[in-house]
Order: C-alpha cells, then structure tokens, then sequence
C-alpha cells in the first residue's frame, strides 16, 4: 500500500514538475527584450537623434513582426532624452537599467554622453551600442566588453580626411592651416586625431592656430573673420549638428568657401537634406553612412524604401547607424541563441554581421565595426531633392582605424 | 597687426553686442520697470525665432517673405506677452524674488515642451533673401550683409526705446513708476496698465530679436539656454534697468567676445564672466544702473 502510495506521489510529482518546466519555458518564450534607447531628443543632437529614433523604430517593428529576437523574444522599447548632456544622460542610462529592466542601452549622440554611460552599463553587465557618438575614447581607453560600435570612429574619421586632405596639399602646394572644432569631446578628440595624422602623413603642412567655439554657439562671425585674417591655405571643421549648419551659413555669407578651402568637414546626409538650398556646391565633404552609397545592397534598399514609405523623407546616416545597431544586436542573439546578456556580448565579439553598409566585423581588440568613412564632391542629383556625394570615395574600416599596437600603448599608459 | 583685421573684428563683435542688445534690453526693460525677473525672457526670444520660420514657411516662395515674417513674430509675441502679463506676471508683483524666479523658471519648461508640441525637434532654417545671403566689403574687408540689417535693427531699437522713455509722455509716466509707483497712482494713473504696456514691449522686443536671430542660422531646442547667461550678463555689466547700461554692456560682451577670439581663443567666454565677476563685486549695480530697490 505505502508502495503504491509512494508511486503515484512520483508520478503526480513528475507531472507537476514537467507542467512547471513547460510554464517556466512558457514564460521564458514570451519574456519580451527591453530595448533602452538614450538618444539627444532635444539640445544640440536632436537635429541628428530624430532620424535615429525613427530607425530604432522601424528595426523593431520589423523583428517583432516576425515574432521578435529568436521569433520569440519581443523588443519593448524604451526611449529617454540625454538632452545631449552627460549627467542626464547618466541618470536616464540608470533609469532604463534600474526601472525599465532594459538589456541594451541604444544611443548616445554626444561622445561626453557615451563615455559618461559606458562605466554604467559595464557596471551593471549591459549591452552599450552608442551608435552615433564616434569618440575614439568610447572603445580605445577605459575598455568595456559591453561597448560595441558601428560607427568609424573619430580616428577612422580622422584617418579619411587626412589621406584626402595629403593627397589636395601635394596637389595644390598648400603648407599651412587653421582647424575650427566643437568644445566637447568628440570635437576635441576629432581635431587631435586630424592633427596628428596629417603631421604624420604631410609633415611640410603646418598648423597655424586652434579654434574652440562652445558646444551650441549660434554666431560665428567673429571665428570666420579670425580665420579669413590668418589667411590659411585651408581650413579643417569639426563641427556638428546645428552648429555646423549656423558655422557653414554663416561662413558662406561671408564668402568664405571661395576664399579658403575647406575639404573633409563634417556633412552629413542631414546637413544635405536640411541645407539643399544654401549649402556650396563643390565642397569636398565627409559622412559616416550616407544611404546613397550603398543602394546596391539589398538591405540598404529596403532600410530607405521602408523608412521613407514610414517617416516621408530620405534616413540620415544616423538613422542607417541606429538601424544597424539593432540588428547588430539582433544578430548577436542568434549566434548565442539566447537573450542573455553575458551570451550576446561573447557571441558578438569578432563577430561578422550583415549591415546596410554591407558585410562587416567587429575588431577583436576595441569592438570597433569594421564600417568606412565616405569623403566627397557636395552636387546636386536629378534624382534627389538636395545635393548628394559624388566622386564618391569610401575609405574602408581596416584601412583606416587605428593599429592594434597604438590601442595596446594606450590602454598601458591610461594604467600608469 | 593688420587695421582691416581689426575693423572685420570689431564689426562681428558689433553684430554679436546688437543681437545680445535685442535680447538683453526687453529684459532690462522689465527687471527696471516692475522689478520682475523674467527667467523665461529667452524662451519667448525662441518662441519669437519659431514664429518667424512659420510666417516665412507661409511666404517662403515670395521675395518679401523674411521681411515680413519678423514683425509678424513679433506682433505675436506682443500679444503672448499680454496673456502672460495678465494671466501670471500680475500676481507675482508683490511677492519675493524666488517666487517670481520659480514662476518664470516654469514657463521656461512649459514654453520649451509647448514649441517641441508645437514645432516638433527637428531644426529650422530660414532661407534669407538674395539681398542679405552674401557679404558686402568695406575697403576689401568682407562682412556677412545680414549682420548690416542686424546693426541697423539694434540701433533703431535703442534709438526708438530712447525716444519713447525720454520724449513721450507715457514714457515720462513709465520713468516716474520706477521712481515711485505710489505717487503715480495717487495721480490717478492706473498703474496695473502701466506694467501691462511695459511688459508686453519687452516681449514685443523678444520676439523681434528671436525673428531677428531666425536666419542666421538654425532655430533649434535649447538656444534659449544658451543665449539667456549672455544676456544676464550684458545686464550685470550695464547694469540692470539701465537702456545705456545694457546697450553698454552688450556691446562689451560682443566686442571682448570677438577680439577674445583673435588672441585667446580658448578663452573667449572666460574673459565675458571675467568681467562679469568683476563688475558684480566693484560695482554690483552696473556700469549705469543704479543701486536695487528693496
């Protein structure tokens, strides 16, 4: 009698466990992927960070249409505003972890806001994909396995207007220049790398001065009449957002862009949207992911047919580095076949990934995106609304981003 | 060191002062007249900024469109700063400097989520008319022609606040309640329209500064922020009240500004709090203010 008691104790007890395991897998299928994205919805990135939320969107839409990460795991967003100001944008960064449960940290625009969050999330063991702020300093120092990025970095950057830049003085037999970059990080750190490169690569040009207007200055004429007075033979930018289109309007009333050349500042697929109307044509400019230079490529064209059949207007390449940044993300969960944090971040190192810019890597050593950098003729197109690239030329990620050697050198002095 | 580089400074200096000046001198204005610290003065300049684009996106296919947009956004912002005066401002007369400071600190917020409603995130340009999208040269030295329409706008500022504070008879009226509310209204002079008036001429010159500032290049969430520590410190230095003080002051904030940058150009916004520093601890009613009422 206990015997038989004893058995169908087991065998109630089987069936409740085996029901509990299907409930407990029941529960892990539906369990949703929270996505936190800290993006600049206002201040001085909000002109760039609209786009990219639109393309946050528009990726998550089209996982969870197909049932989410894994067809299983549904993608609830959560979307913050940095305000493009690092302490804000640390206090959203916890919020999403701490409240919203996020597993991934989307975003930041401003490079102070990204190195700010980075300890952050290391801290609390989840993803950072900043996939617009582009300061070296995100993945070369201060290392965490957490950051990922697939936007060139400033060096890469760097590195793409100094070989064209090279290739103009020899060209042109310019000997000095003047920079002018934003005062924040990504300006300080673009405008050091530039320097420097070109002391490398063309050690006969000289740098004659250093212009630092603030982060969100709205009148330049007093930095153009500096720079037109110091007469250089030409001039490198690195100013972004709205302080780029308030520096280049202004710089173009004043005549500016025939007097002095200006090649390899930042413009943008924004900046030529927005701009279609006054901006120079003929400037030799640079962009970190303009749409147009990658239509060949399936997923690229269905990014721009679906994002302007969506939002009515062409993506910036900020809206292309978000878009990427989630499926990056999306990609990173199938090779580990899990949603866990600590799996995607191994699976993803090294890890190849199918992007709209084409077939790309992360580099083992930084998780720097093997993505390129694009420099060429600002010039209208019959088939666009505002001017595009031509004589388009793509410097490819391992060609330009820094050498393994110089990250090692750097990571040993930061710990000295 | 090259005169013409001088003269090219000293004349963007010039333009930066002018377009502190517009804003400053609507602030000034008020804090001088009814005492009232009006946090959220730099808000309603960017509401002036909005409005304009919206007029000029209406007109934007005729040559007259910028022309006519700016006084329309300001005639707006006359009429938003009446609302304001009298649904809010009235009753915050005779409280403590903080309430007034809480108070006009909320309409920052409110204002900047309103023009995100409003206007959405994304920037604005304005396209200036062909007349003032290109420089002009004074002895070869080239300067941006808009910033000629800015100078100009300034001065006409100044000169019309002159004018209608010294030689008009709701001027003098305006003068007197500086000096002593009580005996104006004991003339039977009400003194509640008074600051009305007041008020809403100080927006009135906002808004004009806003559309002013409109084209010259975006017109984005946040400029406000940026721009409102200028203008308290072109009051600081004029000296708060003062017409003379801030048109003084402002043309001291621009000009250090622009030769800051020719010689320091790390420094340029140091030096400004600089001598901001300087004047609150010498002088702490400004260069032509008188000392606060209490």
């Amino acid at each position: 009698m206990k015997m038989r008691n004893l058995r169908l104790m087991a065998i109630v007890f089987s069936l409740v466990l085996l029901g509990g395991l299907a409930s407990v897998d029941n529960i892990l299928a539906a369990e949703p992927y929270h996505l936190g994205v800290d993006l600049a919805i206002t201040g001085t990135g909000a002109l760039y960070c609209k786009d990219g939320v639109d393309a946050v969107k528009l990726a998550v839409e089209e996982i969870n249409a197909q049932g989410g990460f894994l067809g299983k795991h549904p993608i609830k967003l959560f979307i913050r505003d940095t305000h493009t100001k690092p302490d804000v944008a640390v206090r959203e960064a916890k919020d999403l972890i701490l409240r919203d449960k996020v597993r991934c940290v989307l975003g930041t625009y401003s490079s102070a806001c990204a190195v700010a969050i980075k300890p952050v999330c290391q801290e609390y063991k989840v993803l950072h994909i900043p996939a617009v702020s582009n300061s070296e300093n995100i993945t070369k120092i201060n290392f965490s396995p957490y950051t990922y990025q697939v936007v060139p970095n400033s060096y890469m950057q760097a590195k793409a207007v100094v070989l064209g830049v090279a290739e103009l003085a020899k060209k042109k037999g310019w000997n000095e220049y003047v920079t002018i970059a934003s005062d924040y990080e990504w300006g300080r750190s673009t405008q050091q790398n530039t320097v420097n490169l070109l002391k490398q690569v063309a050690p006969n040009v000289k740098l004659k001065k250093e212009f630092w207007p603030r982060l969100g200055e709205t009148q330049f004429t007093s930095y153009i009449t500096a720079i037109m007075a110091a007469k250089p033979d030409f001039v490198i930018g690195s100013v972004a957002s709205k302080d780029n289109i308030a520096w280049m309007n202004q710089a173009k009333a004043y005549g500016f862009f025939e007097k002095i050349p200006y090649p390899g500042s930042l413009i943008s697929v924004s900046e030529l949207i927005i701009q279609a109307k006054t901006l120079t044509r003929g400037l030799v400019g640079l962009c970190r992911a303009p749409f147009f230079a990658h239509l060949d490529i399936p997923m690229m064209a269905n990014f721009v047919k679906n994002f302007r059949a969506k939002n009515d207007r062409y993506p910036s390449d900020w809206a292309v580095m978000e878009y990427d940044a989630v499926y990056a993300l999306k990609q990173g969960i199938e090779k580990a076949g899990s949603i866990d944090t600590e799996k995607v971040k191994d699976a993803m190192k090294g890890m190849t990934i199918e992007t709209s810019r084409g077939r790309l890597y992360f580099r083992q050593i930084d998780n720097q995106l093997s993505c390129s950098s694009y420099l060429g003729v600002v010039a209208d197109d019959p088939k666009y609304p505002f001017p595009i690239y031509h004589d388009l030329i793509e410097v490819k990620g391992p060609d330009s981003w820094r050498p393994e050697d110089e990250i090692i050198a750097a990571r040993k002095a930061e710990k000295k | 060191m090259d005169v013409s580089l001088l003269v090219a400074q000293s004349m963007s200096g010039l333009s930066r002062g002018m377009m502190l000046f517009l804003i400053a001198s609507g602030l000034s204005l008020i804090f001088g007249v009814m005492n009232i610290l009006n946090f959220a003065h730099a808000s309603l300049w960017l509401v002036g900024a909005y409005f304009c684009y919206s007029f000029w996106h209406l007109m934007q296919n005729h040559g007259f469109g910028m022309w006519v947009s700016i006084p329309l956004a300001a005639l707006v912002l006359a009429a938003i700063g009446w609302v304001i005066e009298v649904v809010l401002i009235r009753r915050v007369y005779e409280r403590e400097l903080p309430e007034q400071l809480l108070l006009t600190y909320a309409m920052v917020l409110i204002l900047g989520d309103l023009i995100k409603l409003t206007w959405g995130v994304e920037d604005k340009i304005i396209v200036r008319p062909p007349l003032v999208d290109g420089p002009v040269f004074f002895y070869g030295i080239p300067f941006d022609s808009y910033f000629i329409f800015v100078i100009s706008i300034g001065f006409f500022v100044a000169i019309g606040l002159w004018w209608f504070l010294k030689k008009t008879k709701y001027g003098h009226i305006v003068r007197a309640a500086v000096f002593s509310r009580e005996m104006v209204s004991a003339l039977g002079i009400p003194i509640p329209r008074i600051y009305t008036g007041v008020f809403v001429l100080g927006i009135f010159i906002a808004g004009l500064a806003g559309a002013v500032q409109a084209p010259v290049g975006s017109i984005t969430l946040g400029m406000d922020m940026a721009i409102v520590v200028q203008a308290f410190c072109v009051v600081v230095i004029g000296g708060f009240g003062s017409l003379l003080g801030t048109l003084v002051g402002s043309i001291i904030v621009g000009e250090v500004y622009a030769f800051s940058i020719l010689f320091w150009p790390q420094g340029a916004l140091v030096l400004i709090f600089i001598v901001t520093a300087v004047i609150l601890i010498v002088r702490p009613w400004g260069l032509f203010g008188t000392p606060m009422r209490v």
